[in-house]
């Protein structure tokens, strides 16, 4: 049995930026483009048991998320591996269908199944990947929509929802399937400020219950009351790693210190 | 003026002809849904000769008129194979390939809009790509695609009139038969021209309920 849940070792992954690249050749620019390559991820290791909580934090286009997508094999490391549990992700051969059916997903912009409601949303995987009967598929996406208080949408499509709900919906499909682990890219950001806190909520419900999560999120009293570690990510790499009261106390690198310092000011500003 | 359709003869013409032109638009918008979705995806994720090979046929079906392509369709080819092939037959594809290279895209156009995310989102929930095709993409690519399917309908059938100079009796060839015994030449189109408008603009209002009855909800965003 594997220590861990999931496990990143030296993971790396860089993407050309192609509008950059095309802006360029249409200014008459002959570059090769290679200036344009972002390296999102620097040899990033990470390690995440059962039962942890932990949330990745730092500046926007820093390569979190593609990090997060790379853990999930919804991008394909360039180099590393990825372990879900004992079976290597990164193998040639592997079925990452039925891997990814192991991990759930939490996208920034929701990407719920717009021709489905809410039900039909969570339903699916369940029906088409764990192959459930009608009646047990429909009992286990209502049992997740309940869980993240979000009945009263069953039958609601996901224009018809507040972005709150239609998050939660989003959480209770990554939830549904009894994922190992849950993996959220900035769940609350693309909310209205107002709609932040349910989504919080349920996270903070989530992580009573200790499902195991990783976190990408700005969400700083969230942090502290309920990441057991968070981790500083800056320029494709883990700048630093510790619990919440290191960074809210004195963050031992000037990077995160610096960035501390600035999402304070404007949590409290607001 | 109108006496001639007190014609049992001429009735059973435009009764046939009404028939034919109604199955031939029938068949080759279905065989172009199918063959035009087919191609959609093959010409989103095949390689660089696939999507050659696509290129080519929607520019040759696309690029030349129907009537030119029924005619090597039906006279041609089978002249050339030195073979026997039921003429009927022949048209019925000619149809149908045209009609795909428009409706290819169509079908492109409207996954385009919808790929990137819902396909990210049925991957992250543990479908295949071809699940995730076939339950996500595609139903939310075909309710997108009503209107331009319904524009498709309308051309094709127009386009059927062409069926009258390979031999055949459509709406258009009942017209003409209809013309040689009786020469009221502007009664009988008018009446061929009232069974077109009827049937096409019928179907078009029904393809417009089904439209509004599956939009997916908010879509019109999407469409922006």
């Amino acid at each position: 049995m594997a220590d861990f849940v999931m496990e990143a070792r030296h993971v790396y992954k860089t993407y050309g930026r192609k509008n950059a690249k095309k802006t360029k050749q249409a200014n008459g620019d002959t570059s090769d483009g290679a200036k344009h390559v972002v390296e999102a991820v620097k040899d990033v290791s990470l390690q995440i048991k059962k039962g942890d909580i932990k949330l990745i934090f730092g500046p926007s286009g820093s390569g979190k998320s593609t990090f997060l997508r790379c853990l999930a094999m919804l991008d394909i490391p360039d180099k590393g591996e990825i372990y879900l549990g004992d079976e290597c992700l990164t193998k040639p051969g592997v079925d990452l269908n039925k891997a990814r059916a192991r991990i759930g997903f939490v996208f920034q912009h929701i990407y719920l199944f717009r021709h489905l409601t809410a039900l039909g949303n969570v339903e699916l995987a369940l029906r088409q990947v764990l192959k459930l009967p009608k009646e047990e598929a429909r009992k286990r996406a209502l049992a997740a929509l309940a869980e993240v208080k979000v009945t009263d949408c069953a039958n609601k499509f996901p224009a018809q929802m507040s972005g709150g709900q239609a998050q939660r919906v989003g959480i209770a499909r990554a939830l549904a399937r009894n994922p190992d682990i849950i993996l959220l890219d900035e769940p609350t950001s693309a909310l209205d400020p107002e709609l932040t806190g349910e989504v919080i909520d349920t996270l903070r419900d989530l992580a009573r219950e200790g499902t195991t999560m990783l976190i990408v999120s700005h969400e700083m009293p969230f942090a502290r009351d309920v990441a057991e570690e968070m981790i500083f990510y800056d320029e494709g790499r883990i700048v630093e790693t510790g619990p919440p009261s290191q960074f809210f106390n004195a963050p031992n690198t000037d990077r995160a210190k610096q960035f501390m310092t600035r999402i304070i000011n404007r949590t409290t500003r607001e | 003026m109108f006496e001639f359709l007190l014609n049992p003869i001429y009735q059973m013409w435009i009764v046939q002809g009404l028939l034919l032109t109604v199955e031939i638009t029938l068949f080759g918008v279905l065989l172009g849904l199918g063959l035009g979705t087919l191609l959609a995806i093959a010409d989103i994720y095949g390689n660089r000769p696939i999507k050659v090979a696509i290129a080519v046929y929607v520019e040759f079906f696309r690029g030349s008129p129907l009537f030119v392509q029924l005619f090597l369709a039906v006279y041609t080819v089978p002249a050339i194979l030195n073979i026997q092939i039921d003429h009927l037959f022949l048209a019925f594809l000619v149809f149908g390939l045209n009609s795909a290279a428009y409706q290819k895209g169509y079908m492109k156009g409207s996954m385009e809009t919808i790929l990137d995310d819902q396909m990210q989102a049925g991957l992250s929930v543990g479908m295949s790509k071809i699940q995730t095709l076939r339950h996500v993409i595609l139903p939310q690519a075909y309710r997108i695609v009503i209107p331009s399917w319904t524009n498709e309908f309308c051309s094709l059938t127009k386009s059927t009139a062409t069926l009258a100079f390979v031999g055949f009796r459509d709406l258009v060839g009942a017209g003409r038969s209809i013309l040689i015994n009786n020469m009221q030449i502007i009664p009988v189109w008018l009446v061929i021209a009232a069974i077109y408008l009827a049937w096409i603009s019928g179907f078009s209002k029904l393809m417009d309920i089904i439209y509004e009855k599956k939009k997916i909800p908010g879509i019109e965003l999407l469409m922006q």
